[in-house]
């Protein structure tokens, strides 16, 4: 009896204490609601954020102009303030929603905005749309700062149009466009909007390639190129390869090893969010620029791997990655120590989760933005396995896969390749984890993972296969974003490495120096 | 004979080959679809109709300034009605015919403005305030457009006219970049410039511009006064004259004036005025003592004046002390003015204290009914001997060796 008395007594404390805690938690939320609101600055539009989420790249051909010379800073606001009637204008057309549109357009201007919203609305019409690139002149800006007309020569635009949440067309094309803008509170907002019949000047510069495909092969300058190589994370930081415990040192001497394997190439990762995004961390584009002077001393060429780690693909991310593709691909332009550009690892494994289409239509844009700042150096996509592999075949330079299946199968799957493909394959991944043990007892061990290399190798051989292994470390970290959490996964990634984690070189390691 | 049959056997191969190999490429070339309209350039508001040879299900995408739409034909045949908002917006029209997911054709028509003109006419004009001489100048700026609010043709003519006082002028402009602009200078008098301007039969608005005067240029100063003595009770009044700008227009009103005065002992005086119809004034109160004063007026930074002198006399040269309860007393006055009548309430006097030629305090009290008491308390002022200096009015007294 007196038991129960107790759960009783527990239980009215309980809700007591809970439901004052709910009230205290009820007027702090409605407190700090009532303290939010319109401040002075918000009013004036002097502390907008400014938030990084549209970068198309801009270029200015000319901003002299009969009405008066103009500041940079007002110059700098009107480009902004251009960038961000488009941005607010593709949101509004992918979500039908005119948020913001009033911000951007005069009161006049952004009816005809409006009429669109109304017309996609009633048609169920959604369309996703990016700018690309604005060519911008300056044609006149007024002698009291309030009104300027602008060219947008040849700008790029790709959309997408869905009806019913159904593709119809997938689109890319350039247009010239004539703007009046208008400075109203503190916004220059655009006035006048008018698509002009275009004018096709496009000049292109020829350049000589440092590398080349000609026939099915590889070229650097002249000389024929056979890759074999190895896929490379120092020993203690895979996947953090350019962070706080970067080591120069360290890779000089993992890169003597490689050449002592006889091997020719390396393949290294860059991560989107690791080198900044949009916005590249100069540090980090120097820590990558000193591995390659490395490979370079080392005689050895760098597959480098872009995108790693992203996974947003959506059409008004464009143009961020675009900016991230500008600073690194063209600082690196000109260094031999590259042979390709790998635009982005396994991005086949996004097909489910962020469509197919769009993944694709970003892998397509993002290869001609990597060709437009860097025309010396080839470029591929890593595909996780040999049926994706001929996607974008006629975008790429040569066409990389991985191969993680039954060695069995291999040749079969490789010679179907072979048939579809008429450009240079490259075996860019593949290995076997020595992971037999506690949480992988059916695993294979170091002598199976050797006997596995020395078959894979009298394949690769035979056929004269372009390849690099994963990897050459075995690690004792790896960060949950690369295989989950889960530890048995975890411990399979942690053994595909030809040294162990003492450093000592392990069976599989005397296989690929001996090949 | 038989050589000219030959010939024509060979000629006759030559068309029907040639025949042959045209039609194969034609059949080649020969596209999935055909626009059948002719017309590729519409007035803006006018119905536009793309019709299509096609037997595939087709539809039209259609991109214009603003943005795009999907248009799908009313009937089976592949007509396409393009909707009116994007028909009444000037600009290139780019179409793309969609046919399961492909696109088959694509082109683009041109929207022209409406040749009919907005009733209202858009125009802009800044700075509104330029000043006079015809250096500085404003700008108006016009957009007109047409009834759909599209920027109209360009090099339609705008004529832009301006009115000053008795001038009028017209001036006609053409639209180029969707407007039409032109600057305005200022004439050699200040006055009101008032502008509009015009499309064909479409009137702006009025705008009007203040022309102010252009920069003063050096000007004379002159005083008044009741009297000469420095009384430190009657004022002072400085005046310039009529300050003109280089147009010879009256300087704006309200533009302050400086007067600088510079005293016998090296002091700075300051006084100010604003200046109404050209002519600023400001005033000042007498010295306190004989003095002589130095005056020039400035208009900050841009004109200013000759420079005036003015003596003070002194009131009087008497300062009596009276010392009185042991010498703690002492009274300064009754200080006379020039008529030996008493002077006005607020005269400063000064009492210097000094011990053993240190100086110990100095006292600083203003006439009550031309006199000052000074008391010098038993508790700050020990027994002892003590030298006074008072001064009042600029004169001085010493009084060497006092006992308390």
């Amino acid at each position: 009896m007196s038991s129960y008395k107790n759960t009783y007594r527990v239980v009215l404390l309980s809700i007591f204490i809970g439901a004052n805690v709910l009230i205290l938690f009820g007027i702090g939320q409605l407190f700090s609601y009532l303290n939010t609101g319109v401040d002075r600055s918000s009013i004036l539009h002097t502390s907008l954020p400014d938030a990084k989420v549209y970068l198309p790249k801009v270029t200015w051909e000319n901003t002299s102009n009969p009405g008066r010379p103009i500041e940079k800073q007002t110059l700098a606001e009107i480009e902004s303030n251009y960038l961000q009637s488009w941005y607010v204008k593709n949101v509004a057309y992918k979500t039908n929603n005119s948020l913001g549109i009033e911000d951007f357009y005069t009161q006049s201007a952004r009816l005809n905005i409006l009429n669109h919203l109304q017309d996609q609305k009633e048609k169920n019409i959604q369309i996703e749309a990016t700018s690309i690139h604005h060519n911008l002149s300056l044609d006149f800006y007024s002698l009291d700062g309030q009104l300027a007309v602008l060219t947008d020569r040849d700008s790029k635009q790709y959309q997408r149009v869905f009806k019913d949440d159904k593709l119809v067309l997938e689109t890319e094309f350039e247009a010239n466009y004539k703007v009046v803008l208008l400075l109203e509170d503190g916004f220059w907002k655009t006035r006048h909007l008018v698509k002009q019949p275009s004018s096709n000047l496009v000049e292109k510069e020829t350049t000589i390639p440092l590398c080349t495909v000609k026939e099915n092969n590889i070229y650097i300058g002249d000389t024929l190129y056979q890759i074999k190589g190895i896929n490379y994370y120092p020993q203690n930081t895979p996947w953090d390869m350019f962070g706080e415990k970067f080591d120069v040192k360290k890779i000089a001497k993992d890169f003597e090893i490689i050449k002592k394997l006889n091997l020719n190439t390396i393949r290294i990762f860059v991560g989107y969010k690791d080198f900044g995004e949009a916005e590249v961390i100069p540090e980090k584009l120097n820590k990558l620029k000193q591995v390659l002077d490395l490979a370079k001393t080392h005689n050895l060429k760098a597959i480098v791997t872009l995108f790693d780690f992203y996974g947003n693909y959506e059409v008004l991310d464009w143009t961020l990655t675009h900016r991230h593709v500008e600073q690194v691909v063209s600082a690196l332009k000109d260094h031999t120590a590259i042979l390709a550009w790998d635009v982005k690892n396994e991005p086949n494994l996004d097909f489910q989760t962020r469509n197919k289409t769009t993944v694709l239509a970003w892998l397509k844009e993002t290869i001609t933005q990597i060709k437009k700042y860097d025309p010396n150096h080839l470029i591929t996509i890593g595909w996780s396995n040999t049926d994706s592999a001929d996607l974008l075949k006629d975008k790429v330079d040569f066409v990389s896969f991985h191969y993680y299946e039954d060695l069995s199968e291999f040749e079969g799957k490789y010679s179907n390749l072979i048939s579809k493909i008429r450009k240079p394959l490259v075996l860019q991944e593949y290995g076997l984890s020595s992971s037999k043990g506690l949480w992988d007892p059916l695993g294979a061990n170091e002598k199976k993972q050797a006997k596995y290399y020395t078959d894979f190798q009298e394949i690769l051989n035979k056929n004269n296969i372009h390849h690099l292994p994963w990897t050459l470390y075995d690690f004792t970290q790896v960060p949950s974003s690369v295989v989950g959490k889960l530890p048995w996964r975890k411990h399979q990634q942690k053994h595909f490495g030809f040294i162990d984690n003492e450093g000592n070189p392990k069976k599989a390691f005397e296989v690929l120096k001996g090949e | 004979m038989k050589q000219t049959k030959r010939y024509i056997i060979f000629i006759v191969n030559l068309c029907v080959i040639h025949g042959v190999f045209t039609a194969l490429l034609y059949a080649q070339k020969k596209p999935l679809a055909q626009l059948l309209t002719q017309t590729a350039s519409f007035e803006a508001g006018s119905p536009v109709v793309l019709k299509f040879n096609t037997n595939l299900a087709v539809s039209l995408y259609c991109n214009g300034s603003y943005g795009g739409t999907l248009v799908h034909s009313d009937t089976d045949e592949a007509s396409f009605k393009l909707p009116k908002f994007l028909t009444s917006k000037k600009g290139i029209i780019d179409y793309t015919l969609i046919a399961n997911g492909e696109s088959i054709i694509t082109g683009s028509i041109l929207i022209t403005a409406s040749k009919e003109t907005n009733k209202t006419l858009e125009s802009y004009i800044g700075p509104p305030s330029i000043s006079a001489g015809g250096n500085d100048y404003t700008m108006l700026v016009v957009i007109p457009t047409d009834i759909f609010d599209n920027p109209i043709a360009n090099k339609t003519p705008v004529k832009i006219k301006h009115q000053f006082l008795e001038n009028r002028t017209v001036s006609t402009e053409k639209i180029s970049d969707f407007i039409a602009w032109k600057n305005i200078y200022s004439y050699p008098t200040s006055g009101r410039l008032l502008v509009a301007s015009s499309v064909s039969e479409i009137q702006s608005k009025e705008f009007s511009i203040e022309v102010f005067p252009a920069q003063p240029t050096n000007f004379k100063i002159d005083y008044s006064r009741k009297h000469s003595y420095a009384d430190g009770n009657q004022i002072t009044t400085f005046t310039t004259s009529v300050i003109k700008d280089t147009y010879n227009n009256n300087i704006s009103d309200g533009t302050l004036i400086d007067f600088v005065i510079k005293n016998t002992k090296g002091a700075v005086l300051k006084t100010r005025g604003s200046s109404i119809r050209g002519v600023a004034t400001a005033a000042i109160l007498h010295p306190n003592y004989a003095d002589t004063w130095q005056v020039t007026a400035y208009v900050s930074g841009m004109a200013v004046s000759n420079k005036i002198t003015l003596a003070y006399e002194a009131v009087t040269n008497k300062l009596p002390v009276a010392f009185a309860e042991k010498n703690r007393k002492i009274t300064v006055g009754p200080l006379q003015s020039f008529m030996g009548q008493l002077i006005p309430d607020g005269a400063v006097v000064k009492l210097a204290i000094f011990q053993n030629e240190k100086l110990v305090e100095t006292k600083l009290k203003t006439t009550d009914k031309g006199s000052v008491v000074f008391e010098l308390e038993k508790g700050f002022y020990k027994q002892g001997f003590y030298s006074f200096k008072i001064e009042a009015l600029g004169l001085k007294v010493e009084h060497q060796n006092m006992k308390l």
